[in-house]
């Protein structure tokens, strides 16, 4: 609780300095998690030398908990690694924020259940019973719970540690299918991972997003980063190695396999880009279908601009 | 009466008013985003708005912290007179009581949800441990500061041990036994709050579920339900201390 506090006052206090202060010297890049094969990309553009070929320096800061939107918002950083759904939730909030590059086509979110259960679709998961551990307010959650049978089942928070569900054979759980999965079959347990994108909630994930007024204003910076963390990526999908180990120095709970396994297992979600786009590019469609779903869950008080919630920064730097 | 009670009920109204209305000036003042830190007034309206959420929220957090609190009265009182009994018990054990204060409850909040389940159990036993040892404390305090002629005295009429604790180290030590369940009742919210964190239900589901769908109003008006309990707590072991204190001050005076 009182952290909560302290982290107001800290971006309040930050909030009234930064106000007006220039962009000048490093772009500041806000993670909302460990570095891991997720942010292989941005990583591999630092030190593959992508960014420098661009004319950007790159800091990067954040990790599990950041406040991202808000310190985007507030100007501690330039960019932030928000989901699509963050993006338009904080539009709603009345948020400049725009996505201007969007590492995962499909959303690498799913529901890991043992092995030894019946269920072999997502429905069936929710039918059968037991608990689902979850995030509370995650917006897919909402979505599955208004589309599938939960009568039967225990919506339980989910606190990031799989020790519960390798001690429960009923529990049910929320995965990044390029982390729990593996961590869970690594301590020996047999399990089934169900996509979320499956049941037709498919926002974009690990989604590079900045202020609008920067967009608009330095759009050539904007351009250049993008660029080059379109580089980054395909560098990272040619031989993940060399990042993967910048990654393990900077994340040493992870090991050298994991990195591996995990930058095996995201590489069709970034990979599936709509027909002709290059990585990480985005269309209106899709953010006008997230806007009206996450609009029917409630999740926002306007109908979202499916048009200004992205900016797009080209295809260049792609080569594939 | 009313006089008192207007000088009991007006500085502090007046400081929130007064705090509130700064931080309301300086928020606008500064443009501060409703999502960064949002202002007095916007938490006013979703406390108001959202009561039909946080109302069933603080009442689930509120039996929680009940059974906590009551728990760690029990069995901090009781672990308290076992440590008094004797010097060597007192050695032995007292420096694992300190234990139970220096416990990082958010770090083993989700082992208590592996060893308690889901739910309640989990959520009584965060608050349980972090108002344990405040109730220890004092209680020993309490029952080690009797005056020894008194003592001399229950010994001389060759009073029981039983009966030396109930007649007198119980009584003396009650108004610290009352201090320590005070501190324990504000701690207890916050364990319950991380307890649930983990184990789910109540305010802190809330809070978490508003975090992330960035309904930074919400947070805080939760954190102000939460407040609310901790200061109706406090509020009512203070009475209890007092109704009992008068009693037993009563009752002293009429063996005397």
């Amino acid at each position: 609780m009182s952290r909560a506090l302290a982290i107001a006052l800290l971006l309040l206090a930050v909030a009234a300095c930064n106000r007006g202060s220039s962009d000048r010297g490093a772009t500041r890049v806000a993670l909302n998690w460990k570095p891991e094969p997720e942010f292989g990309g941005l990583y591999e553009a630092v030190h593959g030398g992508a960014f420098a070929r661009h004319g950007v320096s790159v800091e990067i800061t954040g990790g599990p908990g950041a406040p991202v939107v808000q310190m985007i918002e507030s100007g501690q950083v330039e960019f932030g690694v928000v989901s699509a759904d963050e993006v338009l939730i904080a539009r709603d909030r009345g948020v400049d924020l725009v996505a201007v590059f969007a590492t995962y086509q499909t959303n690498p979110q799913g529901i890991m259940v043992h092995a030894q259960r019946r269920a072999t679709a997502l429905p069936e998961v929710f039918s059968e019973g037991g608990r689902l551990a979850v995030e509370p307010g995650l917006a897919y959650v909402k979505y599955l719970q208004q589309h599938y049978d939960f009568s039967k089942l225990a919506v339980v928070p989910y606190s990031y540690s799989i020790g519960p569900f390798l001690t429960d054979a009923g529990l049910a759980q929320q995965v990044f299918v390029t982390a729990e999965p593996i961590a869970a079959r690594r301590s020996g347990a047999d399990v089934r991972v169900f996509l979320v994108a499956d049941s037709g909630f498919n926002p974009y994930a690990a989604v590079y997003a900045t202020r609008g007024s920067r967009a608009r204003e330095a759009r050539a910076e904007v351009e250049g980063f993008v660029a080059a963390l379109r580089e980054g990526w395909s560098g990272y999908l040619r031989d993940p190695r060399a990042s993967n180990q910048a990654m393990a120095r900077l994340n040493t709970e992870m090991d050298a396999e994991t990195f591996e396994k995990a930058a095996a297992a995201q590489r069709p979600l970034i990979e599936s880009v709509s027909a002709g786009g290059a990585l990480g590019s985005m269309t209106t469609e899709r953010w006008d279908e997230l806007g009206k779903q996450l609009q029917a869950l409630g999740l926002l008080d306007h109908p979202a601009k499916p048009g200004e919630c992205w900016f797009d920064a080209g295809t260049s730097g792609s080569t594939r | 009466m009313t006089r008192v009670r207007a000088e009991i009920v007006l500085p502090p109204v007046i400081a929130l008013v007064a705090v509130a209305a700064l931080a309301e000036g300086a928020i606008r003042a500064f443009g501060v985003s409703p999502l960064v830190l949002p202002a007095p007034s916007a938490v006013a309206s979703a406390a108001f708005e959202r009561a039909p959420i946080l109302l069933p929220a603080l009442w689930t957090t509120a039996r929680s912290v009940l059974v906590g609190l009551a728990l760690s009265t029990i069995v901090g009182v009781g672990a308290a007179i076992a440590l008094a009994s004797t010097r060597w018990v007192e050695r032995a054990f007292y420096p694992y009581a300190i234990f139970f204060q220096t416990v990082p409850i958010v770090a083993i909040a989700p082992l208590l949800v592996i060893w308690f389940g889901y739910g309640p159990p989990a959520v009584v036993a965060a608050a349980f441990i972090v108002s344990l040892f405040p109730v220890i404390a004092n209680t020993l305090a309490g029952l080690q500061s009797v005056d020894p002629d008194l003592r001399d005295l229950f010994r001389l009429y060759g009073a029981s041990r039983l009966a030396t604790l109930r007649k007198l180290a119980f009584p003396w030590a009650l108004p610290n036994i009352l201090t320590g369940v005070r501190i324990a009742a504000g701690l207890a919210v916050i364990g319950a709050i991380v307890g649930e964190f983990v184990g789910g239900g109540g305010l802190g589901l809330v809070v978490l579920g508003a975090m992330r769908e960035q309904r930074t109003d919400l947070v805080f008006a939760a954190v102000l339900y939460a407040s609310a309990l901790g200061l109706a707590l406090f509020a009512a072991v203070d009475l209890a201390c007092r109704v009992t204190l008068r009693r037993w001050q009563r009752h002293d005076a009429g063996e005397r």
